[in-house]
């Protein structure tokens, strides 16, 4: 029986799997690494960038505020009076617990996982909402390149520090692209604007040790899937039903791979039963095949949003590895 | 090309700087501000058309409404003290537990570009709200509520109840946000479903004219 991440690699690099990788289970997250805050449920908090974030009880996550109070940017054209990156921690203290935690991880069983977010299309509209963002892309082109250069080269000096003190094996990176139908931007405005920040993040963390690259955009992004593929992903988790991802899978299945295709508000939900998800895992299993593809809940994490429903997908999905391989 | 359609050109172009002084050159021409008006609904309805088809994305329906909205400030003063083409007002809110606004604020944009008159009443709103927004505002035709999240989606269907068991007449409740469908809609008691901003405009302008 191959480890699970040797089962990962055969499955992504085109050779002989021996079962469906189950979700994360092939990442470690060391989660102790310093980084943004993030708020708990019933939680408003202010980041480090100063970005108000309200996570409404009982909901299921947080939120920016962008009222005139709270926006951190309100003038793309002074970005630099507004948006002051936070210091990077470099005590050995603040990073102790994580490389105490990464140190415990048998990497030729797991890949030794950090968790980055947000990206830098979503850092824009944290910052100042996401109309203002998306409007200064055709109004102040010149301040936005300026502002996603600032915030690439902060995403840099970050991932420098978690090549120094962790050695990650795999970087499991957040930037939301899309709404579940569409990409955000066009193609064109993604090429020009964010293709070029993300190839020097992902080449910086590819040149220094990380093997894998696994971004996260729980939507529909089949249009920039080209862009992905240069910009070094090697698999895009979260991509919907709605991105036809069989079609995505025999399409550019050599070049990336494809994580989800179980779209988590449809198994995910108060009312969820394990019939619910069991049919939604054998429809992805079969239409999506062995390789190039990673039945998972297109949620950005290892966890789901109901008890149980995160460890229920897993059991469908070994039920179909006995059906199937 | 007639200046209208030079008006229409500009404001699907999303050129905000150029369309007032084309709203004012259409005028000096000699047409009617409600022509010109009518001329600039027209383009955004071709907008949300092309944003439904996905040959638009959201920051160019964003650059045109705001070039609708430029040219609608030269018309203003022009419509004071008469009747306009308003199909009537919409309150507008993403349900209480969500604080979705893009959804809802891409909605807004095009059913107020459709001829509405809007009454936002933002993220996080209670069916108290919405109900209270109905009995303060004028001319009330559409309520449109927004939701992102599955867990919201209890909200939406006791904000419709509260809307529909008020009393209060004379207006349509249209649902919509990425967890809900048409089936959902018609379950919880919704009067019209739209997937995206675009369809929202046309439902609305049906819902009302009805």
């Amino acid at each position: 029986m191959l480890t699970k991440k040797q089962n990962l690699l055969e499955t992504i690099k085109g050779g002989n799997p021996d079962r469906f990788v189950k979700q994360y289970e092939f990442m470690h997250f060391i989660m102790e690494a310093p980084g943004g805050r993030f708020p708990q449920p019933g939680e408003t908090i202010k980041n480090d960038w100063g970005i108000t974030f309200k996570w409404p009880e009982g909901q299921l996550g947080g939120f920016p505020v962008h009222d005139d109070e709270h926006k951190v940017l309100k003038d793309i054209t002074e970005w630099k009076k507004y948006v002051k990156a936070p210091v990077i921690p470099t005590s050995d203290e603040a990073w102790a617990a994580a490389i105490a935690h990464a140190n415990t991880v048998d990497r030729n069983e797991e890949f030794v996982t950090l968790f980055v977010a947000p990206g830098v299309f979503e850092m824009t509209h944290h910052l100042m909402s996401m109309e203002d963002a998306l409007m200064a892309l055709y109004e102040e082109p010149e301040a936005m390149h300026e502002l996603i250069d600032y915030l690439t080269e902060h995403e840099l000096a970050y991932a420098k520090a978690l090549i120094d003190h962790i050695h990650p094996d795999c970087i499991f990176h957040h930037d939301d692209w899309g709404s579940q139908k569409s990409s955000f931007i066009s193609p064109a405005m993604f090429e020009e604007f964010f293709l070029p920040a993300y190839k020097k993040i992902y080449a910086f963390y590819k040149a220094n040790g990380v093997e894998l690259i696994v971004h996260h955009s729980d939507s529909y992004a089949a249009n920039l899937v080209p862009f992905m593929i240069e910009m070094g992903v090697d698999i895009w988790q979260g991509v919907m039903t709605t991105n036809n991802t069989p079609e995505l899978v025999k399409q550019y299945g050599s070049q990336i791979s494809f994580m989800g295709d179980i779209d988590s508000g449809v198994v995910d939900f108060p009312a969820w039963t394990p019939e619910i998800v069991a049919k939604e895992v054998e429809r992805a299993c079969r239409n999506c095949g062995k390789l190039y593809f990673i039945p998972c809940l297109t949620q950005g994490g290892n966890w789901s949003s109901f008890p149980g429903v995160y460890d229920s997908t897993n059991e469908a999905i070994e039920k179909m590895t006995k059906e199937m391989f | 090309m007639s200046k209208i359609n030079e008006v229409k050109a500009m404001v699907e172009a999303g050129k905000a700087r150029l369309v007032p002084g084309l709203v004012q050159e259409a005028l000096a021409e000699g047409n009617a501000a409600k022509d010109i008006l009518q001329g600039m609904v027209d383009s955004m309805r071709v907008v949300g058309d092309l944003f439904s088809a996905g040959e638009l994305f959201v920051p160019e329906m964003l650059m045109a409404a705001k070039a609708m909205s430029k040219g609608v400030e030269v018309l203003k003063p022009l419509f004071e003290d008469q009747s306009t083409s308003s199909l009537g007002t919409c309150i507008i809110g993403t349900v209480e537990g969500d604080l979705h606004d893009i959804g809802k604020n891409l909605v807004s944009m095009m059913i107020g570009s459709a001829g509405f008159d809007m009454v936002d009443l933002g993220v996080d709103v209670t069916p108290a709200k919405f109900v209270e927004a109905v009995k303060d505002n004028e001319n009330v035709k559409i309520v449109a509520c927004s939701g992102l999240l599955t867990t919201t989606m209890t909200k939406m269907q006791e904000t419709v109840q509260a809307l529909k068991a008020s009393g209060l007449t004379g207006f349509e409740v249209i649902v919509g946000g990425a967890p809900v469908s048409a089936e959902y809609a018609a379950s919880i008691g919704a009067d019209g479903f739209a997937p995206d901003a675009g369809s929202a405009a046309v439902k609305a302008v049906e819902l009302a004219k009805n």
